[in-house]
C-alpha cells in the first residue's frame, strides 16, 4: 500500500492558506492600562492583596484566588532585569544588521516581569539583577499600544 | 464502578456579538459566576476542564493555554477539548469522567469563544474542514454543508420551509425572557424569517444562528461533594459521544446516526427505556433552525421525519409536552460555538432545579437532554440530567423528599444567569480601541493529495472516475481510499465508477465564504455516483437553479483533455442527463 517516492517533486500538491486575520482588542483591563500609558506615560498593574502579589500588565481578576482587582497599582518606571537574551537572527533565520537585546524586566513595585527591548546599552555588558528604568516615548508619539515605550534602559 | 457526579453550579456572561472583555476576561466572569452560585471559591476545585472551539476564532495558538488562567486552572491539573461544535456538551462529559473516576471531587468545566476577533469572517477559519485537494478547489463555503443537509432533510420528509422556519421563531421568542441572550424577540414570526435574506437556500438569514462571543462555566461534584454544597444537585445520569465518517458526503444526511448512537449511549447508562416518556425537557443543538428538529429525531425522541409535526402541534413549546431549547438555543440566545453548548448544560441544571425564573418551563421536569454536535457534521455529544426523585430506572416516579434539604439554609435564588459581563463594543468602539493590535496569520501550505486521492486526481486528468473495492464490506469508495474506514483493512482494488449519478442534495448559493454576495448563484451538490456506494461535492451547470431537484439524474462535463491538471476541477461541473440512458 505504502509507495516509495522517486520523484518527490511529482506528488499532488494543492497549495492554499487560511485566509484568515484576527483585531485584538485588550479588554477591560488592558484598556485602562494601554490608556494610562498613552495619557500619562506610565504603567499601571493591578495589586492582589489577599496573595500578596502585583500583575503588571493590570488584570481584572487575580488568577490565583479569582478576586476582582482594579488596574490602579502604578508600578515602575525603575526596575531590575531579570532576564535577557541577545538576538541575532532574524524570524526566518537571517542574521540581523544590528543585535536586538530584548530584556525580562520586573518594575519596582510588581511581582510580576515585562517583556520588551533593552535600549540605551551602551558599553557595559547587561548583568541580571541590575537596575532598569522604562523609556516611553515623548507625550505627543505615544497612541496607547505597546510601542509607547521604546524599551528598558540599564541605569547602572 | 463509576462514582455519581452532579451538577451544583453554573454561570454565563452575556452572548454579544463583540464584546469588550478578552477570551480571559470573559472565562474568569463565567467561572466566577458559576463558583458564586453554589458559594465555592477557587480553593475548593481540585481541578478544571476547559473547551474552545478552533485556536483560529480567537487568533490564539494553544488556546487553552491562553484562557486557563480565566478558567481558574492556576496551580492544577487542568485539559482542554475539543470536538468542534460538540465541544461545549463534551466538556460537562469530560467532568463527569474525571469526577466519576475518582480523579477529582470538585471540577470546573468552562467553555469561551471569542469569534469577533477573527477578520473579515470567522468563516476563514471554517474553510479547512473541507477535504483541502478534493473541495477547497470548488470554492465552498460553510453554509453549503448545512443546506444540503437541510434540502436533503426537507426533500426526504416532504417538508415545507414553514416547518423548519417555526423553530427559529419558537427559539428567539424563548430567548425573548433571557438576560444574557443576543437575538431574543417575542414578536418574530414564521414571515419574517421566510423573508429573510436567502445565503444558500434553503438556508435563510434568520435560520442560522449568530456568530458572538461569550462564555459558560459549570461546577460538577461527586455525590459526596455535591450533597455538601447544595440540597438540590442535579445529576449526571448519562453521557454518550460517538462520531460517523469523516466523508461527509458518503453519509446518509437525513437521519444523524452518531447522534442516535451517542443517546443511545447515555440512555442506557441512565437507565432510559422510553425516551420520549421519560425525558422531559430538551435542549438540542441548534445552530440552524432544521439542526434542532434534525437532532430531537436523533435523539430518539420523534421518529425520523416526525419532529416537523410536533412542533406544529406545539409540542417543542415551553408549555408543550416536551420542551425543547425552553433557553432560546443557539438561535436566540447566540451561538459562541464552545459556549452555546455548554450553556445547553447550565439551562438543564436550572430548569431542573427550578431556577429558571421567566423561562421556567411548567411541571416540575425531572429528567433532561442536552446534545451537540461538531466536527465535520459527524460528532453527537449527549447528557441525560436528572433531579433527586428521578429513580435511576423509572421515567415518572415521584420526587422524593430529599431528608437533606431541611439540614441547609439557602442563600435566595436568583434568576441565573445573573452575570452582567460581555459588554458589547459598536463597530466604532472596535475601530477604535485603545491598544488593539491586528495581526495576519501568514501561514501557507502545500496539502499532499496522498496515495488514494493522488491516483484518482490522476484518473481525472484521463478522463476517469475511480473508486476502491473492498471486499470486507462489499462497498465501492469514492472519494477513493487506501483503507476502509468500517471494516480497518486495506482496501483491495481499484474500479473505474460510471461518469453519471444523482443528486443526493444540493444548494441555491448567493454568498461567498465572507458573505459577501456573489453576482452569480452556485449550485453546489452532493453526487452519488453511479457504480459506487459514495459519491462526492461538486458544482451543477448547464441547468436553471428552479430546475434543480433532489435525485435528479445528471452527469459529468469534463474539461478539454489539454486543460485537465489532475484536480477535481477537470470535471467542469455536473449537468442534467436524459433519464434511461
Amino acid at each position: 500500500m505504502l509507495e516509495k517516492l522517486e520523484r518527490p517533486d511529482e506528488v499532488r500538491r494543492w497549495k492554499g492558506r487560511i485566509p484568515v486575520s484576527h483585531r485584538y482588542t485588550p479588554g477591560v483591563a488592558g484598556d485602562v492600562f494601554f490608556t494610562a500609558l498613552r495619557d500619562r506615560g506610565v504603567l499601571l498593574g493591578s495589586r492582589c492583596d489577599s496573595c500578596d502579589y502585583t500583575y503588571v500588565p493590570a488584570r481584572l481578576f487575580c488568577e490565583r484566588c479569582f478576586a476582582e482587582l482594579s488596574a490602579d497599582a502604578e508600578v515602575g518606571p525603575g526596575g531590575r532585569l531579570v532576564s535577557f537574551t541577545i538576538s541575532y537572527t532574524g524570524l526566518e533565520g537571517e542574521p540581523l544588521e544590528q543585535p536586538v537585546a530584548i530584556g525580562l524586566v520586573r518594575p519596582d513595585g510588581a511581582d510580576a516581569a515585562i517583556v520588551h527591548r533593552i535600549v540605551e546599552t551602551g558599553d557595559e555588558p547587561l548583568e541580571i539583577g541590575q537596575r532598569m528604568e522604562v523609556v516611553v516615548k515623548p507625550d505627543e508619539e505615544r497612541t496607547g499600544s505597546i510601542h509607547d515605550i521604546d524599551g528598558f534602559r540599564p541605569t547602572g | 464502578m463509576a462514582r455519581r457526579v452532579a451538577v451544583v453550579g453554573a454561570g454565563m456572561t452575556k452572548f454579544v456579538r463583540r464584546a469588550q472583555e478578552t477570551g480571559k476576561e470573559l472565562a474568569w466572569e463565567a467561572s466566577r459566576a458559576a463558583l458564586d452560585s453554589c458559594e465555592l471559591t477557587l480553593d475548593d476545585v481540585d481541578a478544571v476542564c476547559l473547551t474552545s472551539a478552533p485556536d483560529a476564532f480567537d487568533g490564539v495558538h494553544m488556546k487553552g493555554e491562553y484562557l486557563s488562567d480565566g478558567a481558574g486552572a492556576f496551580g492544577k491539573p487542568f485539559i482542554r477539548t475539543y470536538v468542534g461544535g460538540g465541544s461545549g456538551v463534551f466538556t460537562a462529559i469530560q467532568a463527569w469522567y474525571t469526577v466519576a473516576s475518582g480523579m477529582a471531587d470538585v471540577v470546573l468545566a468552562v467553555a469561551e469563544e471569542k469569534m469577533s476577533s477573527t477578520q473579515p469572517h470567522p468563516q476563514g477559519a471554517f474553510l479547512t474542514i473541507f477535504d483541502n485537494v478534493l473541495e477547497r478547489p470548488l470554492g465552498p463555503n460553510l453554509l453549503w454543508i448545512f443546506a444540503l443537509e437541510m434540502n436533503r432533510y426537507m426533500s426526504v420528509y416532504d417538508l415545507d420551509k414553514r416547518d423548519i422556519a417555526q423553530i427559529a421563531v419558537k427559539n428567539k421568542r424563548n430567548a425573548a425572557g433571557h438576560p444574557a441572550a443576543l437575538l431574543g424577540q417575542s414578536d418574530i414570526t414564521v414571515e419574517d424569517v421566510l423573508g429573510s435574506e436567502t445565503l444558500a437556500w434553503p438556508v435563510q438569514r434568520l435560520d442560522v444562528s449568530p456568530i458572538s462571543d461569550g462564555a459558560v462555566a459549570v461546577v460538577v461534584a461527586s455525590e459526596e461533594a455535591a450533597r455538601r454544597i447544595t440540597d438540590r444537585p442535579v445529576w449526571i445520569d448519562g453521557v454518550g459521544w460517538n462520531l460517523d465518517t469523516t466523508y461527509w458526503t458518503n453519509r446518509d444526511l437525513v437521519f444523524p446516526e452518531y447522534v442516535a448512537n451517542a443517546a443511545r449511549m447515555a440512555y442506557d447508562m441512565a437507565g432510559v427505556t422510553e425516551p420520549r416518556k421519560q425525558i422531559h425537557i430538551a435542549e438540542p443543538y441548534d445552530p440552524f433552525d432544521y439542526k434542532e428538529l434534525h437532532h430531537l429525531e436523533g435523539l430518539l425522541l420523534f421518529e425520523p421525519g416526525k419532529a416537523p409535526e410536533a412542533a406544529r402541534d406545539g409540542v417543542l413549546n415551553r408549555d408543550g409536552d416536551l420542551p425543547s431549547c425552553p433557553s432560546g438555543g443557539l438561535l436566540g440566545v447566540g451561538n459562541p460555538i464552545a459556549a452555546a453548548g455548554l450553556m445547553k448544560i447550565a439551562e438543564l441544571y436550572w430548569q431542573l432545579r427550578g431556577d429558571a425564573g421567566e423561562r421556567q418551563v411548567p411541571g416540575t421536569p425531572e429528567r433532561g437532554v442536552a446534545q451537540a454536535w461538531g466536527d465535520l457534521m459527524q460528532v453527537g455529544t449527549v447528557v441525560v440530567m436528572g433531579r433527586d426523585g428521578v429513580s435511576r430506572s423509572s421515567g415518572s416516579s415521584p420526587p422524593a423528599t430529599s431528608d437533606t434539604v431541611a439540614a441547609t439554609s439557602l442563600p435566595v435564588v436568583q434568576t441565573p444567569p445573573y452575570a452582567t459581563a460581555g459588554h458589547p463594543l459598536s463597530d466604532a468602539q472596535f475601530r477604535g480601541a485603545v491598544g488593539a493590535v491586528d495581526h495576519a496569520v501568514d501561514a501557507r501550505y502545500e496539502w499532499d493529495a496522498g496515495v488514494a486521492v493522488g491516483r484518482f486526481l490522476d484518473g481525472l486528468a484521463e478522463g476517469r472516475i475511480l473508486g476502491r473495492e473492498c471486499r470486507g464490506c462489499g462497498r465501492v469508495l469514492v472519494p477513493p481510499r487506501m483503507f476502509c474506514e468500517r471494516c480497518f483493512r486495506a482496501t483491495d482494488s481499484w474500479v473505474d465508477v460510471r461518469h453519471s449519478g444523482s443528486v443526493e442534495t444540493f444548494s441555491i448559493c448567493h454568498v461567498a465564504w465572507d458573505m459577501t454576495p456573489l453576482d452569480e448563484p452556485q449550485l453546489p451538490a452532493v453526487i452519488s455516483i453511479d457504480g459506487s456506494d459514495g459519491g462526492f461535492l461538486h458544482v451543477l451547470g448547464e441547468v436553471a437553479p428552479d430546475d434543480v431537484r433532489v435525485g435528479m439524474a445528471v452527469e459529468a462535463v469534463w474539461k478539454p483533455e489539454v486543460e485537465r491538471t489532475g484536480s477535481i476541477l477537470d470535471i467542469a461541473y455536473f449537468r442534467p442527463r436524459a433519464t434511461g440512458d
